[in-house]
């Protein structure tokens, strides 16, 4: 136990350490090595981190941190660290990331056995996991905006893996940017914050009290606030970034159009890295956010407009990849309104048990989209009987995100349920009942139109499931089905720090009933649409002639659209044709200007430089009488 | 028998034996060993020295403290690239001109230069202080016209010899004056007697007499003048050690006096000091503008380097010796990374920007060396030089020199123009002929990469760099 926790630093170390050698070494000259180091690398990691999590169960669940030391000195009392934050939360999430790294890993060694450039994959996908992790174990706000940066640059990496493709370059132009602009406050909430505060230290942002703060004023430029008022906008700021990275609603739409990087990099920024991100930053910050009542408020709104929204939205697509990405947005909507509406356990449970089956859904489709060579599901069909452990896999998951027990989406979903009805809620709780009947629809309709029905194109020869692609899902289908029992070590150990929740010990045993009865209803009706022997799949399927409003909701609302004419007209027509023109006429002229005149001072310099002795020596003297002159000596 | 005598008792020895096994021997390769060995030991040596924060002094007249070692540490290391350098040149014809003889001499006359520094370090009376300074650069002329053949080398040395004279007068008219006014040699007697009566007469003509005297060596304006005709007709591995041992010594004779003697009339030094530094910089960035030959051009780098260093300065004591290690430190191994990558480029070809076009096809790792060090030097972020510069005007904006630092950051621009041409000329620029094939050594090869990953990893690494303050401060 001691010894692991002296070297504990090799967890983060390990992935970094297969980032380098694949980068600098392996790379695309030997790719199958590269994979094979990166792979052994990350697993290596992941059982360092299971002997340290499951080593410290039970024993001392108070957080500590393992190592730590200073970075970046400031000044003597104020430092910014890089360390190692060891507590049931980040023992969870190095949990979770590790594992899920590793498989997707081992998932990548056969899915891009045929990429001429895997080597560098598998270095991106080692530096991924390596800034995750580096995010999770952060002892403080600037080593989690250093991470949380890292994080932000391997997905743009990723993202932008296939960059001969001019889609995949906008989308993770667009993934960057939009991360980035939600990063800028991110780094001045951090700003304000520490300057308030006087440290980066999350333990010492978490047992704030607002009392203490507000009887202190702080000049923010506009207007004086106290520092209580500017501990509540760094705050939200702070929060803001989480949005971004999370993908709330209305900065969604990266994540979506992120679909263009290689499945597995869909698989983990989904489940494990980058959009659980911001959740976590959340979970971190928890009892400074409860400062802060608004913040609150708007998280809960927030994450339940994402769900509803993007369960609306995923009922109607076709491409499989963009029915989990929305499905994605609408459980981070859930573990967002979980925190707002005060479900703290709730709410991490759910990140914990959504990774896995997640994780295993982005798996699954890449392997039928390895089958069918398609995203779409006018395509597939029928694949029931060419893939059984993958159709199998698929169910186990399809039921638990529909939270169909005794799956692991139905405990931790029940616990938002009631989390969310407890802290009194019932607007939000109604909404999320709606969103989880949703929910059990799209997944049901996608599920139904890959592997049932008939086969709606034909290939030669099917590819067999490989062991490597099958492995992984197989695995992950057996932590979807057990991370739910997991639900007591939730609620003994993953209670925020330093507050206490309020507990109505309200009981609503209704709640499951109710939900699973939904659920099942959704099942029911998605069957009757597209597996039964009347359902007309080819009416479906087609997206032309459909009501307004379904094409509406199919166009995403239009989102797209309106975030490409902001861009468009407004930035690039307005503000950026004015700079640039400034930048051309004035800029230009003045840089000409100034070149202009140093040129001709360099000219009078160089004019100096005869190689004529007898000047030299004159200079000696002149030099000295100029300074006798010119030096403002008292003489 | 005191431990902290050894490493100078060593250094001063070295330079005989060198010679004498040079003798002894058929070639010069024994002596070169020889004098790598000792540099290594001397330098363990140094390093493995306890001081406390009392100086330790000897016989009334040699100074050790943790400042002093340090800096040793740092002219050792200059040394000792110096003599790697230009084992390449006493190897092959380089840069069109034949190749240089008589290695051992060389290596003993840049051994004797360091010991210079060693004696500037240690002064504590202005004999010393005098003798140290000439002992570091009687040397340099020889090293100047060291290769007999060229023509160029001889105009140089004698330029140099000549103008050097004229401010070794300049130096020695100031220190009769300092006597005269002080009536000791004693530094610390003379600093008192300064404290005691700031605005004679006597006193200012002696600083004004001693700065410029030393403005010659530190290339200060208008006393550089025969900077880019030595620097040019030199040959190159003395143009290395010109631009880092010698300012090296220049810089610490410069700090004895302003932080011993005239410690009381520093503030009052300040304006004159800081103009020296503006104009400096200034002047230097605008001669580099349009160079061709790339010596030439370092010695205008070098000038303006100087007027950066002169920068720090003007802060308190404390800071300024941290920061002027810490950039000595950085600058070392940034020059001589630059000038190993010339030394390449130069051995077939010459030593031209034109010489540089077409490198990042022929040699990528030779390319992206050459963008590190001339990032370095410009001080760009995340580079060692950056931190270097940080520093430096940090310890002036301690001493509320804003306008002065406004000037210099404004000034950088310029310095990133030229160094950028570097850059231009090695990836941008298409060879008009094909280039010669590069020959590269074993030896070239480690020392570029280890000087590489030097310049790269301080500067990211920022808790390496605490240490040197804490040394110092």
């Amino acid at each position: 136990m001691t010894n692991i926790l002296g070297y504990s630093y090799w967890i983060l170390l390990l992935p970094l350490l297969g980032f380098a050698v694949n980068a600098l070494v392996l790379g695309n000259r030997f790719p199958r090595a590269a994979g094979i180091v990166s792979t052994l690398l990350t697993g290596g990691a992941a059982v360092l981190t299971g002997i340290l999590v499951f080593g410290s169960f039970g024993t001392n669940p108070q957080a500590q941190v393992l190592w730590e030391f200073p970075f970046l000195r400031f000044s003597e009392t104020f430092a910014a660290s890089m360390g190692m934050l060891f507590d049931p939360l980040s023992a969870m999430m190095l949990f979770v990331v590790t594992v899920i790294s590793t498989l997707v890993h081992i998932y990548s060694l056969e899915y891009m056995k045929h990429d001429p450039s895997s080597g560098r994959f598998f270095a991106f996908l080692s530096l991924f996991t390596f800034a995750m992790l580096g995010l999770v174990v952060a002892t403080n706000l600037f080593q989690m905006f250093f991470f949380w940066e890292l994080v932000g640059i391997s997905s743009y990496l990723l993202i932008g893996f296939w960059y001969q493709k001019p889609s995949a370059v906008s989308a993770s132009k667009q993934a960057f940017i939009l991360t980035r602009f939600a990063d800028s406050f991110f780094l001045l909430g951090i700003v304000l914050v520490s300057y308030i505060v006087g440290s980066f230290d999350f333990a010492t942002i978490n047992s704030l009290s607002l009392a203490d703060f507000s009887n202190s004023f702080i000049q923010l430029g506009i207007a004086e606030f106290s520092k209580a008022q500017g501990l509540a906008i760094g705050a939200l700021f702070i929060f803001i970034g989480g949005w971004g990275k999370s993908a709330l609603f209305p900065m969604h739409i990266w994540l979506p159009n992120a679909m263009e990087g290689p499945t597995p990099v869909s698989s983990i920024i989904h489940s494990a890295t980058m959009v659980v991100a911001g959740v976590y930053l959340v979970a971190r910050l928890f009892p400074f956010f409860m400062l802060h009542e608004n913040i609150l408020q708007l998280i809960l709104i927030l994450g339940i407009v994402t769900a509803l929204f993007a369960a609306v939205i995923a009922c109607t697509q076709t491409d499989i990849k963009r029915i989990l990405a929305y499905s994605t947005l609408s459980q981070i909507g859930y573990m967002m309104f979980a925190l707002g509406a005060l479900g703290y356990t709730a709410s991490v449970f759910h990140v914990f048990t959504h990774a896995f089956f997640k994780c295993m859904l982005f798996l699954v489709a890449g392997a039928v989209i390895h089958q069918v060579h398609s995203n779409y599901l006018s395509s597939m069909g029928g694949l029931r009987k060419k893939m059984p452990w993958t159709y199998v896999c698929a169910l186990i998951a399809c039921l638990s995100i529909s939270g169909i027990p005794p799956f692991s989406g139905f405990f931790s979903k029940e616990e938002i349920f009631l989390a969310t009805l407890q802290n009194g809620h019932p607007v939000v709780f109604a909404f999320a009942l709606l969103t989880s009947a949703l929910t059990a629809f799209y997944m049901f309709r996608m599920f139904f139109l890959v592997f049932h029905g008939n086969a709606r194109t034909q290939f030669e020869k099917p590819v067999k499931e490989s062991l490597l692609m099958t492995l992984p899902i197989v695995i992950l289908a057996i932590f979807t089905v057990i991370s739910g029992f997991e639900k007591n070590i939730f609620a003994e150990y993953l209670v925020p720090p330093q507050v206490t929740l309020p507990h109505t010990g309200a009981h609503f045993p209704w709640i499951p009933f109710a939900a699973t009865a939904l659920s099942l209803a959704a099942i029911i009706l998605a069957g009757i649409f597209y597996v039964s022997p009347r359902a007309q799949i080819a009416k479906a399927l087609d997206e032309d002639n459909r009501s307004r409003f379904y094409k509406i909701v199919a166009h995403k609302f239009y989102f797209d659209e309106i975030y490409y004419a902001v861009v468009r007209q407004f930035l690039l027509g307005g503000i950026a044709a004015f700079l640039k023109w400034f930048d051309n006429v004035v800029i230009g002229s003045l840089v000409k200007a100034a070149t202009f005149v140093f040129q001709k001072a360099g000219d009078a310099v160089r004019a100096a430089d005869t190689g004529y002795l007898p000047f030299y020596l004159g200079t000696l003297i002149a030099g000295l009488l100029f300074w006798r002159f010119l030096g403002n000596l008292p003489l | 028998m005191n431990a902290f005598l050894i490493p100078d008792l060593l250094l001063l020895l070295t330079p005989f034996l060198v010679i004498a096994i040079r003798i002894f021997t058929r070639n010069s390769k024994p002596a070169f060993i020889f004098a790598n060995l000792s540099f290594l030991v001397i330098f363990v040596f140094l390093n493995r020295l306890v001081l406390g924060d009392e100086p330790h002094i000897f016989f009334s007249t040699w100074k050790v403290d943790r400042f002093g070692v340090l800096m040793r540490e740092i002219l050792i290391l200059g040394a000792f690239l110096g003599v790697w350098f230009a084992k390449d040149y006493f190897d092959h014809r380089a840069d069109h001109k034949s190749k240089l003889t008589q290695m051992a001499e060389y290596i003993a006359a840049l051994m004797f230069a360091t010991f210079g520094g060693f004696a500037v370090l240690s002064a504590t009376e202005l004999l010393t202080l005098f003798l140290g300074l000439e002992i570091a650069t009687v040397p340099m002329y020889a090293l100047t016209a060291w290769n007999k053949t060229d023509p160029n080398g001889s105009e140089a040395g004698t330029k140099f010899i000549l103008m050097g004279s004229v401010a070794t007068a300049f130096e020695l008219f100031g220190l009769s004056y300092l006597y005269g006014f002080a009536g000791t040699l004693e530094l610390s007697l003379i600093a008192d007697a300064v404290a005691q009566n700031m605005h004679s007469p006597l006193l200012w003509i002696s600083v004004l007499f001693l700065i410029c005297g030393i403005g010659f060596k530190l290339t200060l304006f208008p006393f550089y003048t025969w900077a880019p005709d030595v620097y040019d007709g030199a040959p190159t591995p003395t143009t290395a050690v010109l631009s880092v041992t010698s300012k090296l010594v220049a810089v610490i004779f410069l700090m004895v006096l302003i932080f011993g003697p005239f410690a009381a009339i520093h503030s009052e030094l300040i304006p004159f000091l800081s103009l020296l530094a503006a104009i400096t910089l200034f002047v230097g960035n605008l001669g580099a503008l349009k160079q061709n030959r790339l010596r030439r051009f370092m010695a205008y780098s070098s000038i303006s380097q100087a007027g950066y260093i002169l920068i720090a300065l003007i802060g308190p004591e404390s800071l300024a010796r941290g920061a002027v290690a810490y950039y000595f430190v950085v600058y070392t191994i940034a020059n001589y990374l630059a000038f190993f990558i010339f030394g390449v480029i130069g051995r077939n070809r010459s030593e031209t920007f034109e010489s540089l076009r077409g490198l990042s096809k022929q040699s990528p790792v030779l390319a992206v060396a050459l963008a590190v060090a001339a990032f370095s030097l410009a001080g760009i972020p995340p580079l060692a030089g950056f931190l270097g510069k940080f520093f430096l005007f940090y310890s002036a904006a301690e001493a509320k020199g804003y306008a002065l630092i406004l000037f210099a950051v404004l000034n950088n621009v310029i310095a990133l123009y030229y160094y950028i041409q570097l850059i231009k000329a090695a990836w941008v620029d298409e060879p008009e002929t094909e280039p010669e094939p590069l020959a590269i050594t074993l030896r070239q090869k480690v020392v570029i990469i280890v000087l590489m990953i030097g310049t790269l990893t301080i500067g990211v690494l920022p808790f390496l760099n605490t240490n040197i303050f804490r040394i110092v401060g």
